[in-house]
């Protein structure tokens, strides 16, 4: 028997990752603004069960984010005009940070800003936090000094956010979390691997927007918005796709992920791992249940997460 | 206990006045007046979203309405919902037939203020349309209640007669003076008005703020449960933000999400300017 068998026979499955020296026991994260600080899911399921949860977005100072109305339904998804509302930095780790001390699994705190300065400040008072393993950084937030247009869709921006971020830092992991709102996605995965990202996750929402008919008028209180949801997965799943034939470092797939079979998608397709974002809101428990369906696959088809991971046959 | 869970439709049926009744199988305790439940179809992701309805009443194994106690929190068997058909949510709710199932979180939000933590048995209850819905449990922890109903018509104002056997007095008011008075329901308010009077109120937002607003004059307390859109219901998406006055800005600042610091406000704290 070979050991790979021997390893599945004893209902052992290996389903633990590392992302470039962050080492994670599944693949399985939760999506940034859409689990809160974590704590909010223990009625509905066991935090344990995943790899990293990662919390709402942190800026320097606290945000009170956009006028209502802030979320829209659309098919298979939703929009969202939240701005970014937090409780800023301080405050997170003060009041939100010492709860998650004892949490079996990591936390990862998604970060913003308006400035490069910014970014990197948020990024340091997290560096000497040792609940907090990681900082995804959100390119999806508009540079006050370039007239308000976004990091994420400059590649010269982009990079400059990423490298700063990554020397203010020494502990923690740097993830950068692409928009998908730029014309080649594979020019941004270049350009923040280049700065030195240890790993990127893809995809924060597609900007959209939806109207009212009868009242003429949008239903977004910002007018334009966040798609998200299982109406995005095609479009983050291919894009995950180029990214991989042109990424060096980890990538972590993002964007309507719903279920096991969607999750396997983005894996077969080259992620080392995913978040489940919006799922979450219409099930608490869904991304608990992707954890738990990997390793059922995994075990089913007698393989390791590093097999399965890119393992697409194309044409 | 909050909980995500599977529940199965016992009835669903249109009543009287248009509005439909939804009895759903569900071990549920801890249920007080004003909490509320998002229902979500299984089996779709179009429409994705639960939509959030109040807690109507508790029901019996056998799914029969369970004789109110004035005693709080409730439990029970099975829930009951009440509610209008106005989207694509609750048209797809309207379509569901007895055995099948729901997909349902909660009971969520903080529910109303009881009487008795507030140093009374006697309050006035005020609700519009479908806002009558918090009050049947409400009602049941008064010794003195009193219930404004505000309907549209004769068809809607029938829906009062649900709270026959409760120990409440019950006026209503019409816009086509079909039944009970004519005009707004705020009419009758302002005849009971003291300044010691407890105020809960549900339904439309422009009622919530004339209600907070006489109450206010009044030198009266008032409790008012608010509406927004919701994705989450527990306080993660923050998509359901109400804006409170700067002076009952807590250390978070001014916005408070409906779904978990809510649905039921202080009326004093709510910076109606921003609502309507
Ligand atoms: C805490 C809370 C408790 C509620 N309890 C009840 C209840 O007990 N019974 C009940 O009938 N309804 C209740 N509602 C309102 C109910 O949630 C909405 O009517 C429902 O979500 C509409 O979904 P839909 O898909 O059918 O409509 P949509 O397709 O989403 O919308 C259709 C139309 O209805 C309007 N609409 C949407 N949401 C609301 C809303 N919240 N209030 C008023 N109009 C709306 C929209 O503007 C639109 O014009 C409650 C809402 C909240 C926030
Ligand atoms: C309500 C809401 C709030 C979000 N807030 C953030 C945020 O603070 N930072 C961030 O990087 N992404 C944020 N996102 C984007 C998600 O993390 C995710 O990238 C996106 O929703 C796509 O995944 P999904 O379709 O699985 O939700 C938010 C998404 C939603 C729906
Ligand atoms: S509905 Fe998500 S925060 Fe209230």
């Amino acid at each position: 028997m070979s050991e790979k068998n021997l390893h599945i026979k004893e209902n052992k499955i290996d389903s633990s990752v590392s992302l470039g020296g962050l080492n994670l026991k599944n693949p399985v994260m939760t999506a940034s603004g859409t689990f809160g600080y974590g704590l909010e899911f223990t009625p509905f399921m066991d935090l344990a069960s995943l790899g990293a949860i990662i919390v709402k977005g942190l800026s320097l100072k606290p945000r009170c984010g956009n006028p209502a109305p802030r979320i829209a339904e659309t098919p298979c998804g939703m929009l969202n005009a939240i701005g970014l509302q937090n409780i800023g930095v301080d405050a997170f780790i003060s009041d939100k940070l010492p709860l998650l001390a004892d949490i079996d699994t990591h936390v990862i705190a998604n970060i913003f800003g308006e400035t490069v300065e910014q970014y990197c400040e948020v990024a340091r008072r997290l560096e000497d936090c040792e609940t907090v393993k990681a900082v995804e950084i959100n390119i999806s937030c508009p540079n006050v000094k370039r007239g308000g247009i976004v990091f994420g869709v400059d590649p010269v921006e982009a990079a400059k956010v990423v490298s700063t971020v990554k020397k203010s830092v020494k502990r923690l992991h740097v993830m950068t979390k692409l928009s998908p709102n730029v014309t080649d996605i594979k020019v941004m995965v270049r350009a923040v691997e280049e700065a030195g990202t240890d790993s990127i996750s893809l995809i924060n929402t597609l900007s959209g927007m939806a109207v009212d008919v009868e009242k003429r008028s949008p239903r977004l209180g910002t007018v334009t918005g966040g798609l998200s949801g299982p109406a995005i997965r095609p479009v983050a799943l291919k894009m995950l796709w180029e990214a991989a034939g042109v990424a060096a470092v980890p990538l972590i797939g993002v964007g309507g992920i719903t279920t096991t079979r969607d999750a396997l998608e983005f894996i077969i397709a080259g992620a080392a791992a995913v978040q489940v974002g919006t799922a979450s809101f219409m099930d608490p428990s869904a991304s608990q249940s992707v954890a738990h369906g990997i390793d059922d696959y995994l075990k089913r088809h007698s393989m390791t997460l590093s097999e399965l991971r890119g393992s697409l046959s194309t044409p | 206990m909050k909980a995500f869970s599977r529940a199965t439709v016992l009835y669903n049926r249109e009543s009287e006045c248009g509005a439909r009744r939804l009895g759903l199988k569900l071990k549920a305790d801890g249920l007080r007046p004003g909490h509320f439940f998002m229902l979500r179809s299984p089996n779709t992701i179009d429409p994705l979203l639960s939509r959030p309805l109040g807690l109507y009443r508790v029901l019996d194994a056998a799914g029969e309405v369970l004789p109110v106690k004035r005693q709080s929190p409730f439990s029970g068997e099975g829930i009951e919902f009440l509610y209008n058909v106005v989207g694509r949510g609750t048209t797809l709710l309207s379509e569901k037939q007895p055995g099948d199932e729901l997909q349902l979180l909660g009971p969520l939000g903080n529910g109303f203020p009881l009487p008795q933590d507030l140093g009374t048995d006697k309050a006035i209850m005020v609700g519009g349309g479908m806002g009558i819905v918090p009050f049947y449990l409400m009602a049941a922890l008064l010794k003195d209640g009193l219930f404004l109903f505000g309907a549209r018509g004769a068809a809607d104002a029938a829906l009062a007669e649900d709270f026959s056997g409760l120990p409440c007095r019950v006026e209503v008011s019409t816009e086509d003076g079909s039944v009970g008075a004519k005009g707004l329901v705020t009419a009758l308010l302002a005849r009971e008005l003291t300044p010691d009077s407890l105020v809960y109120a549900c339904g439309p937002p422009a009622m919530l703020k004339a209600v907070a607003a006489m109450a206010a004059s009044a030198g009266a307390r008032s409790y008012v449960s608010l509406e927004k859109t919701m994705a989450c219901g527990i306080g993660v998406c923050l998509g359901c933000a109400v804006k409170i006055k700067a002076e009952h800005a807590g250390a978070r600042g001014q916005l408070k999400m409906v779904c978990s610091e809510g649905p039921v406000f202080d009326s004093v704290t709510i910076d109606w300017d921003d609502i309507c």
